[in-house]
């Protein structure tokens, strides 16, 4: 797909108030403020990240709801989506409130870029009775699903480890894979490989 | 376990009743309407605005939540008026220490720096104000309420 | 690639009935809590409790342990006098530069680099900011400030500011730098000036409320009553007069959170290390212009020209020229300075809360020359009008009163 010993950059875009800057600084080692209120981030902050041989620069992205930007910090971060047309996106959900992460995540898939799907606050999932299928998600959408605790720092191991799998995904395969049918095998059968056990 | 529960629901008022009536004698000893009074180890009226009547005040609102939510204090909606109510007066009541703790770790006027031990120590001599005195009432309130709550009890 | 809204929500509702399942969830009491604590009602009061928390631990700490109970016994009893037997030749420039007033008994009144300037740094200033910047991110990582915003919503309605408008406010209480980028959240050009120039006017930083709670203690509370009118006042007036849309603002309530303590520890320590690495170089600096300004005369020449205006028109003596000056290098110098000038309670009223709105402190004048320079210029525009008109109203309701 890409050379191993480029460095490729990962956007980490997601709602507001999701922990992408937790999550990033437990990627990265870096320092980005976290708060609990949406619109701590409105800032781009980098970080780096090496893993086997693999190096990334990370970039924390300002939270948005839509790409349709209606804010500043919503501007910034469309901005860096349009400047960085080759990165990978990892697209950070709040396990709690699916829905309104995947809508930005269908925008950012519509766009054709390789995405990566971070389920975070998978713990205040839990403790709501919220049960969501990773492993459904990824089926589904044909892109890596990986449940994460940026919190306690669980799955984020298996995040880094899923990375490089990131996908462009499709979005006439999700709807025929959503009616019930498996059309595009070339996208499922690539992902099977990522996925397996791993995700939780 | 019906008459325990009927218990702390009747103690739980009544730490509540005694936080409206404390609070409400100290804004009143403010306005003027009495003198300072002392009853035991408390003490009703003090030096300033900020801690008397604010803090007052707040007592007043912990004790009338902690009223609202005793009678159905092991249902979702009434706990939680009394764990708010416990709380509030729970604040004033640790913030009134605090400030008694920085108050006397310093020497007074002086060439030293450090209080001496018994200094410090007789510093927290009575009498207290309502929310010291009313702390360890909520405290254990809520405390139990929190525990009952986690393994279901009640 | 041409997906209409309603066609990519219909297709995230597809994924999610495959994907998420709820089950029975009986309310945690963080749920309970998160609830009434929004609810008018209940949450009104929880905030004045929280409010008195903050305020009370803050002049415990700051005020009443650190600053009185050992700074000022250090610095006044054993520093300043040192320092003013040490240094050479009490009659030098250089004496009146580091050292100060060879004859004054306090760390206010010496008003030099090494006598005044590590006195308010380190002595006042640092241990008011550190402790309000842990409680300040206590109320952010708990979850609470979203909920404080959407409390103050009703009263910053009638403004023309809506709900998470309040949360730069907030976050300008400890630095108005963080809040001027803060302003970004907001959705219109409109909203993000007026919130910007209520900040730079009308929001005290944990610095200044330190120092102020330090040397004019029994005057902080009519000094923030003012700033609090203010505020309301000049917002409602700002709503309507400037042009442009103000759509509502839709706040969304986090679950309450125990803060983290490495976090916690992490963001105290970053603010910490700001305030030593870029604060206490500008109250240095600070002390040095306005030295060397008295040491050529044109301190005094201003305040001779600006005398009709801060002795009739605000009510204050004319030496207030000195710390306005010092004001825009960082107001808790401003406001020390003051402190020693001799006036009536009234006239200090009105001469902090001067300081507070006559401009923004040269860090926060970068941030918002960074966030809009076009804007700015209007900004400085309004700053001007509104110390005039407010200054003016100030000095007027304290003849009213019969105490100016």
């Amino acid at each position: 797909m890409h050379d191993h010993h480029d460095r490729l950059t990962i956007l980490m875009m997601g709602n507001p108030n999701v922990g992408k800057s937790a999550l990033f600084n437990r990627l990265t080692g870096a320092n980005a403020v976290v708060s609990n209120y949406p619109g701590t981030t409105v800032d781009v902050t980098k970080g780096y990240l090496r893993k086997d041989r693999h190096s990334y620069e990370i970039i924390d992205v300002p939270g948005a709801y839509s790409l349709e930007a209606r804010d500043a910090a919503e501007e910034v971060a469309v901005r860096i989506l349009d400047t960085h047309p080759d990165a990978v996106i990892m697209v950070v959900l709040d396990a709690t409130r699916v829905e309104r992460g995947l809508y930005l995540a269908l925008e950012v898939i519509e766009r054709g870029a390789p995405c990566i799907l971070a389920l975070n606050m998978m713990d205040v999932a839990q403790d709501k009775q919220i049960a969501v299928d990773a492993a459904e998600m990824q089926r589904v959408l044909g892109i890596p699903v990986v449940a994460t605790t940026a919190i306690s720092a669980e799955g984020v191991k298996h995040l880094a480890d899923m990375i490089r799998k990131a996908q462009v995904a499709d979005l006439s395969a999700i709807r025929s894979r959503l009616n019930g049918q498996e059309p595009d095998q070339g996208a499922v059968a690539r992902c099977a490989g990522c996925g397996g056990g791993g995700c939780r | 376990m019906e008459a325990p529960c009927r218990g702390a629901e009747l103690v739980t008022a009544a730490v509540g009743l005694a936080a409206v009536a404390c609070g409400a004698a100290n804004i009143l000893v403010w306005a003027g309407l009495y003198d300072g009074i002392e009853i035991g180890i408390m003490a009703i009226g003090g030096p300033d605005f900020f801690r008397w009547v604010w803090g007052s005040l707040v007592v007043v609102f912990g004790g009338v939540m902690m009223l609202a939510g005793a009678r159905q204090m092991h249902a979702v909606p009434g706990y939680g008026k009394v764990l708010l109510g416990v709380a509030m007066i729970g604040i004033i009541g640790g913030t009134d220490i605090f400030a008694l703790i920085c108050e006397n770790i310093p020497a007074g006027e002086g060439a030293q720096f450090f209080n001496s031990a018994t200094g410090f120590i007789g510093a927290f001599a009575p009498p207290y104000p309502p929310a010291v005195v009313l702390l360890p009432f909520a405290l254990v309130i809520g405390c139990a309420l929190y525990a009952g709550r986690a393994d279901d009890g009640c | 690639m041409g997906l209409t809204a309603d066609e990519r929500w219909g297709l995230v509702d597809a994924i999610a009935q495959r994907t998420v399942a709820f089950g029975i969830s009986r309310q945690t009491t963080g749920d309970v809590l998160g609830e009434l604590t929004v609810k008018p009602l209940t949450g009104i009061p929880t905030a004045l409790a929280v409010l008195y928390a903050f305020w009370s631990i803050f002049g415990s700490f700051a005020g009443v342990l650190v600053t009185d109970g050992f700074m000022i016994k250090l610095f006044d009893g054993y520093w300043l006098p040192w320092m003013q037997a040490a240094w050479p030749d009490p009659g030098s420039v250089h004496y009146f530069l580091f050292v100060g007033d060879p004859a004054a008994e306090t760390c206010f009144e010496a008003f030099g680099m090494l006598t005044s300037g590590l006195f308010v740094s380190f002595g006042v200033v640092l241990p008011a900011i550190f402790v309000f910047y842990l409680m300040m991110t206590l109320l952010e990582d708990s979850g609470y400030l979203p909920r404080l915003a959407v409390l103050m919503d009703t009263l910053l309605h009638k403004i023309g500011l809506h709900g998470y408008a309040i949360v730069p406010a907030i976050l300008g209480l400890g630095c108005n730098v963080p809040a001027v980028t803060a302003t970004r959240t907001l959705e219109t050009k409109k909203q993000r000036f007026i919130m910007m120039t209520l900040l730079a006017l009308f929001i005290p930083c944990g610095a200044q409320l330190g120092i102020m709670l330090q040397v004019v203690p029994d005057t902080v509370g009519w000094v923030l009553l003012y700033l609090l009118i203010g505020f309301v006042v000049f917002g409602y007036v700002l709503s309507r007069v400037i042009p442009g849309s103000n759509p509502e603002i839709l706040i969304d309530v986090p679950p309450y959170r125990w803060p983290q303590r490495a976090n916690v520890a992490k963001k105290l320590w970053n603010k910490t290390r700001g305030f030593l690495t870029n604060a206490v170089p500008f109250v240095m600096l600070g002390i040095l212009i306005v030295n060397i300004l008295y040491l050529t005369g044109f301190i005094g020449w201003l305040a001779d020209l600006a005398a009709p205006l801060f002795v009739t028109w605000f009510g204050v003596p004319k030496e207030t020229v000195g710390p306005l000056l010092a004001a825009f290098l960082r107001k808790d110098l401003a406001v020390a300075q003051l402190s020693t000038i001799p006036m009536t309670s009234y006239q200090m009223i009105t001469a902090v809360v001067l300081i507070s709105i006559y401009f923004p402190c040269v860090a926060t004048f970068a941030m918002m020359v960074r966030e809009g320079p076009r804007q700015l210029l209007a900004a400085i525009g309004v700053l001007a009008a509104v110390v005039l008109i407010y200054g003016g109203l100030i000095h007027a309701v304290g003849i009213l009163l019969g105490v100016a």
